[in-house]
């Protein structure tokens, strides 16, 4: 979403730009030489269509609703264009210490894996929550218990600012050990 | 943490994220409105006059000048405001220099790429270090550090904190004369892996 907003913001300024450069050639236009006018924009056209059209046309409500739609996305977006970097404790004041979601992520998928009696897992991490689900051809709630403990052990060497809540769900997976 | 070493962490989004919230919230607000005035919310009588109306019309041509001039002027205040936007959100951050000396003629500063260069090598040297990647951010006066990590799979994150601080950071505040580097240090965990496929 961040890339989204990067995205977004000079487009966005660019936008504001070009109506304002348009708006000064029609209007220095139709002052200056009026035969030459309209110059890019048809806006005698645009102009004869909403002195007809009333607040009340369908027309009207249908632009409106894509409007406030599209109005309503952007703001979506400029709000869940946030950083979601995991903390870790600072080791000094001056030092701010902090790891991706994706990496947090993969540190546990190792863990997970190199439990022998795994034999698949995929894990989804973020600051306050890691969900790992693994399979495996032993009985799960075993498996489950000796996971729990692994990725207990990890976060007890991982200096994390924020002990995440963890949920773990071992499915039997059909094979042959 | 301190603020600028908190700051330090990532390029600041804040005022792309407050003008897009803003042009965001103008065009719901406009549409809910325009739906609103259609439904008659405001007035009967007022959903039924045309979206030009013959009152502005008659304003207009009563004082073209002005009108012109009126239009002109929101011409060149988009334009500007448009443009000093869309530049300064594609501007790229900036790599300062430090500045160790601020003497009329004795003016001292150290390039960016050479201290970046020299606090990265010495940080790829540490245990458990497979890549390192520095850069400063801020400006000339009051510069900060940001520093990324690659751990390669079982380094101990502890381990390499101190090494970061009581090696790395301890020799760039030296050669600075300073007593603190505010620092933002991001790490990638058993990043090494990523780059061998695990065949097993």
């Amino acid at each position: 979403m961040r890339f989204l907003l990067r995205l977004l913001s000079p487009l966005l300024g660019l936008v504001v730009a070009a109506v304002g450069v348009l708006l000064l050639l029609e209007v220095i236009t139709a002052w200056v030489a009026p035969a030459s006018s309209p110059l890019v924009v048809p806006w005698p056209s645009w102009r004869s269509a909403l002195t007809e059209a009333t607040w009340s046309s369908g027309t009207v409500r249908t632009i409106a609703i894509v409007v406030a739609v599209v109005g309503f996305l952007v703001v979506l977006v400029a709000l869940v264009a946030r950083r979601h970097d995991v903390r870790l404790t600072d080791p000094v004041p001056e030092v701010t210490v902090t790891t991706s979601p994706r990496s947090l992520a993969r540190a546990v998928g190792h863990e997970v894996r190199s439990q022998a009696d795994v034999v698949s897992a995929s894990v989804v991490a973020s600051s306050n929550k890691v969900v790992v689900k693994a399979g495996t051809l032993d009985e799960p709630d075993v498996v489950r218990q000796a996971i729990r403990e692994r990725v207990d052990a990890l976060f007890t060497r991982l200096p994390l600012a924020r002990r995440p809540r963890v949920s773990i769900s071992v499915a039997a997976t059909k094979g042959v050990k | 943490m301190s603020r600028r070493s908190r700051a330090a962490v990532a390029r600041s989004t804040a005022s792309d994220r407050t003008l897009v919230l803003l042009s965001g919230l103008v065009l719901l607000a406009v549409g809910v409105l325009v739906v609103l005035l259609g439904q008659g919310v405001f007035g009967t009588y007022r959903a039924q006059r045309p979206l030009i109306d013959p009152e502005i019309t008659g304003w207009i041509s009563a004082n073209a000048t002005a009108a012109r001039w009126i239009a002109i002027g929101v011409g060149v205040v988009l334009l500007v405001l448009g443009l000093i936007w869309a530049l300064r959100s594609l501007r790229p951050e900036p790599r300062p220099d430090v500045l160790l000396s601020d003497v009329p003629g004795a003016r001292l500063s150290v390039e960016h790429s050479a201290i970046a260069d020299a606090v990265r090598a010495d940080a790829e040297t540490i245990t458990g270090v497979s890549r390192a990647r520095v850069r400063l951010v801020g400006d000339e006066r009051r510069p900060a550090m940001r520093l990324v990590l690659w751990l390669v799979e079982d380094a101990d994150v502890r381990d390499v904190w101190a090494e970061v601080d009581g090696r790395v950071l301890a020799r760039a505040r030296s050669a600075f004369g300073v007593d603190a580097i505010p620092t933002a240090v991001r790490i990638e965990l058993d990043a090494a892996a990523s780059k061998a496929p695990r065949v097993l």
